[in-house]
């Protein structure tokens, strides 16, 4: 009898510590992920509070007015249709069609679900229709409306601009766009699919400009990874195929630096089989590949390293950028803003504050840290080669005088496409422009000659000179 | 010498459940202006009064373990009314069998005592029933547990549940541990065979939580968890609902209009009630299918809120609790573990659906006791409830006993 008690206590304990579970898997679950829930398009509760409450109005971070609703109810936007087409993929649109633009995500706000029962109360009390919340996101659209006019015309692409020491995102730019008040039957139908947030949805091998995190895990794990050479012969036979780089280029004898600079395939293939796979692979994991992005503002596609078929060859090709590697042109930028922030990675905010119809302030943007992901040193001597490559290298075109630019171009190869996507990641080295970019055009040619142009003409645009 | 009354919060507990019946009915009746509506603001709170308050005055039963389940069949009732009200007035028919049956077996845990054959009786009815859905039963959501006789349908594995409690109960408090996992096996086999998963999960973790609590051996332990991922793996590559429900619990976005359907719409439910919910009447939890069976904690979360749920699984973890503290009362081995199976058995229900409501776990179709529909669930709950308040009652005649004897010893107490 006294061990059944005994034994009944423990069974307690057990069925105590499933209920505990339970409710703290609720708690963690709808705080992490419950606004992703809310605001996606099966909500068809969303759908209808739409009659009930007039949704609050949407400006950039320089009060630029982006969406409002008028005294007839109707969702009007900006009265400038290229900022209309610039913005849309962060804004959204009131059918819906952007999966994770404000206007859905950020719903709660806008429809004023955050205010409390006693706000709610006073408001019927005084026999208001309710209004929704003002919001201000950190988006600055003249700056999107020059992006987007830089961008070239039928391609398909992202543009990201973002404050590498906040974590502000200036733009958040699918191309192509499309313009929500007279969205047209060619939209609809055109396969470049303009629905689609190629910012954060869009993974794909990066190419080329992946070699930074390349580059990191060689000054990490290799001793005198600065000072050594590597022999670069045109081709790496690497089991049966060979790495090559564009227009069957020599490099010769050269040191990483150089080789970044000009882009080497071959070396960093060599680097990517001398560190080998589990190392480059923590690396990239530091950098937040393989992390389930869950940011308070952004629903971001998660970014992937490859992780079964390792062969010599995947290894290898790994190392440029290239293998099955998936990586979002808002990921790039965060990786650029990393070595540009001295290894400290901050998490990208769209949300600059947030003003109930009363005026006051229920929401206000702060800096957050998000991970992290090298020493000093290690960020310094990757910004240091960058800035080669701005120099004398590949990236030399988004070179601005009287400015300190680093940058890495890349030029992706996609099974299936006659060109290579275009890269561009890079950032202005002043704290008076703190500003990281990534650009990147799915079939746009080479980095260098497609995508570092537009990088020069934004950090022109956003340095004033 | 009166015993003296005790001061409890027992009152005030029921009074506020009162008028928060009340008051919930009469919210749906200025929404619809229905005199039925009205009437069952009168009626369900009467019902909980009499039930509650006067059936302890003539039957032996622990107040607060009626208050609370009470109050959960009667927020049953009113969340179904709220969905569908033919099915509130179904389920007010099943509550009031339920409670029937629950006074029942009071009295019927005091003739199991000492009479065997009444076990060997159990064990030839639970025989029979099990294999009733396998011969003339008809097939509902995957499962073949159903049968249907003379107009009413019913989940014989249910009230076999209630029976296969006392039986395990007996042999096991007789160390027989073969006979009892034999008919634990012979249990198991029908329901894979009627592909009632959901409700072999329970028998099978409450069989062996009771097997382990009656002999503490590691071995049955061990070959219980062995015989757990045998079932499982066997499960996962036989059904392919299974493999289905498995994945959809791994992701349920991925297809989130197709077989993600249910879930997703759940989540989207919870979080659309938020912390103080939608309101009675206001949310949209009917978008849900299965919403007052196995769903039903989803609409309790949208129109009630995220408090009120965290309530309500609180109540489950009281009911387990005071199902313990009756069982660690119990004088007799028997009475301990069928009153710590009772409890068991109740919260591990209700963790497994609420677990798959909120997407913890794989869904299993179970019902969740006392607030879904159905009638054989009812029955079934209620008549574990019924031994609970036995057990209780049985450890109340042992005090009095005891206090007797003390008091003709001239001791005092």
């Amino acid at each position: 009898m006294k061990m059944i008690k005994s034994n009944i206590r423990v069974i307690t304990l057990i069925v105590c510590a499933l209920f505990v579970s339970l409710m703290a898997f609720a708690a963690f679950s709808i705080s992490t992920q419950g606004q992703r829930w809310f605001s996606s398009s099966a909500n068809t509760y969303l759908r209808r509070t739409k009659s009930n409450v007039t949704p609050g109005s949407i400006v950039d971070r320089h009060n630029v007015l982006l969406a409002k609703t008028d005294e007839q109810g109707k969702r009007i936007y900006s009265s400038d249709p290229a900022i209309r087409k610039a913005v849309v993929h962060a804004v959204g649109d009131d059918r819906g069609n952007i999966a994770y633009g404000a206007e859905s995500f950020m719903a709660n706000y806008l429809f004023a679900y955050n205010e409390s029962y006693p706000e709610r109360l006073a408001q019927a009390l005084r026999g208001e229709k309710r209004r929704g919340n003002d919001i201000r996101l950190l988006i600055d659209s003249a700056l999107c409306k020059k992006a987007a006019s830089l961008f070239p015309a039928g391609k398909s692409g992202a543009i990201v601009v973002m404050n590498y020491k906040t974590g502000e995102v200036l733009a958040l730019q699918s191309f192509p766009g499309y313009d929500p008040v007279n969205l047209s039957q060619a939209d609809q139908e055109n396969p470049l699919k303009p629905f689609w947030n190629r910012a954060t949805m869009w993974s794909s091998a990066p190419g080329s400009v992946f070699k930074v995190v390349t580059l990191a895990a060689a000054l990490r794990n290799i001793p005198d990874a600065m000072d050594k050479t590597y022999e670069c012969t045109g081709s790496l036979e690497v089991g049966d195929t060979s790495v090559t780089d564009a227009q069957h280029a020599v490099h010769g004898i050269i040191t990483l630096k150089k080789a970044l600079a000009v882009s080497c395939n071959n070396v960093f293939a060599k680097v990517a089989l001398e560190l080998g796979d589990a190392s480059l692979k923590k690396t990239a994991s530091d950098f937040g590949i393989g992390d389930y992005f869950l940011f308070s503002d952004l629903v971001v596609q998660n970014s992937v390293y490859p992780a079964d078929d390792r062969s010599e060859k995947e290894i290898a090709w790994t190392g440029p950028g290239q293998s099955r590697l998936q990586i979002t042109p808002l990921h790039m930028a965060m990786i650029a803003s990393s070595i540009a922030n001295d290894g400290m990675m901050m998490e990208p905010r769209l949300l600059l504050d947030v003003v109930n119809g009363a005026g006051q302030s229920k929401y206000s943007f702060f800096a957050k840290e998000y991970r992290h992901v090298m020493e000093k040193v290690t960020a310094d001597v990757i910004a240091d080669y960058m800035r080669e490559a701005v120099r004398s290298g590949t990236a030399s075109a988004a070179a601005v005088p009287g400015l300190d630019i680093a940058g890495k171009t890349g030029s992706a190869q996609i099974d299936g496409q006659t060109e290579t996507n275009a890269w561009f990641i890079g950032f202005i080295d002043d704290s008076r422009y703190p500003y990281a970019i990534c650009v990147a055009i799915e079939d746009g040619g080479s980095g260098g000659g497609a995508a570092a142009p537009i990088a020069r003409e934004l950090f022109r645009y956003l340095s004033g000179k | 010498m009166k015993a003296k009354r005790r001061r409890t919060p027992g009152r005030l507990m029921a009074a506020s459940i009162i008028s928060f019946l009340a008051s919930a009915f009469l919210l749906l009746g200025l929404k619809d202006l229905n005199p039925v509506t009205f009437a069952m603001a009168l009626g369900v709170p009467l019902s909980f009064y009499l039930v509650t308050v006067l059936v302890p005055r003539v039957f032996p039963a622990d107040r607060l373990l009626l208050t609370v389940v009470n109050f959960l069949c009667t927020l049953g009732i009113l969340v179904l009314y709220r969905m569908d009200p033919k099915l509130a007035k179904g389920q007010m028919i099943n509550y009031a069998v339920g409670i029937g049956a629950m006074l029942f077996f009071i009295y019927f845990i005091r003739l199991t005592q000492r009479r065997r054959p009444l076990v060997v009786f159990l064990v030839l009815a639970s025989a029979g029933l099990m294999v009733l859905p396998l011969i003339f039963g008809t097939e509902r959501n995957g499962a073949r547990a159903w049968v249907s006789l003379m107009g009413f349908s019913f989940q014989p594995s249910e009230l076999v549940k209630v029976l296969m409690l006392i039986v395990e109960a007996y042999l096991l408090t007789r160390r027989k541990v073969v006979a009892a996992a034999a008919y634990a096996g012979f249990c198991l086999l029908a329901l894979m065979l009627q592909k009632d998963l959901g409700t072999a999960l329970i028998y099978y973790s409450v069989i062996l939580v009771m097997l382990w609590v009656a002999t503490r051996s590691g071995l049955y332990l061990g070959l219980g968890f062995l015989g757990a991922a045998g079932g499982a793996v066997v499960g996962y590559q036989m059904f392919s609902h299974v493999k289905r429900r498995v994945a959809i619990w791994i992701n349920p976005w991925t297809d989130y209009e197709g077989a993600g359907y249910q879930i997703v719409q759940s989540l989207i439910a919870i979080v659309n009630g938020g912390f103080w919910g939608t309101g009675l009447g206001l949310g949209n939890a009917y978008v849900i299918p299965a919403n007052t069976t196995d769903f039903v904690f989803s609409i309790i979360l949208n129109e009630f809120g995220w408090l009120f749920g965290i309530c309500v699984i609180l109540l489950y973890l009281l009911l387990f609790l005071r199902g313990i503290g009756i069982a660690l009362r119990s004088a007799s081995r028997f009475n301990a573990m069928l009153a710590m199976g009772s409890s068991v058995l109740i919260a591990l229900q209700a963790f497994i659906i609420l677990g798959g409501n909120i997407n913890m776990i794989p869904l299993t179709g179970v019902t969740l006791p006392f607030i879904s529909y159905g009638g054989t669930s009812m029955l079934s709950s209620l008549s574990i409830m019924g031994i609970l308040q036995g057990v209780a009652s049985l450890n109340e005649n042992e005090m009095e006993e005891d206090r007797e004897l003390a008091m003709a010893q001239g001791g005092n107490i």
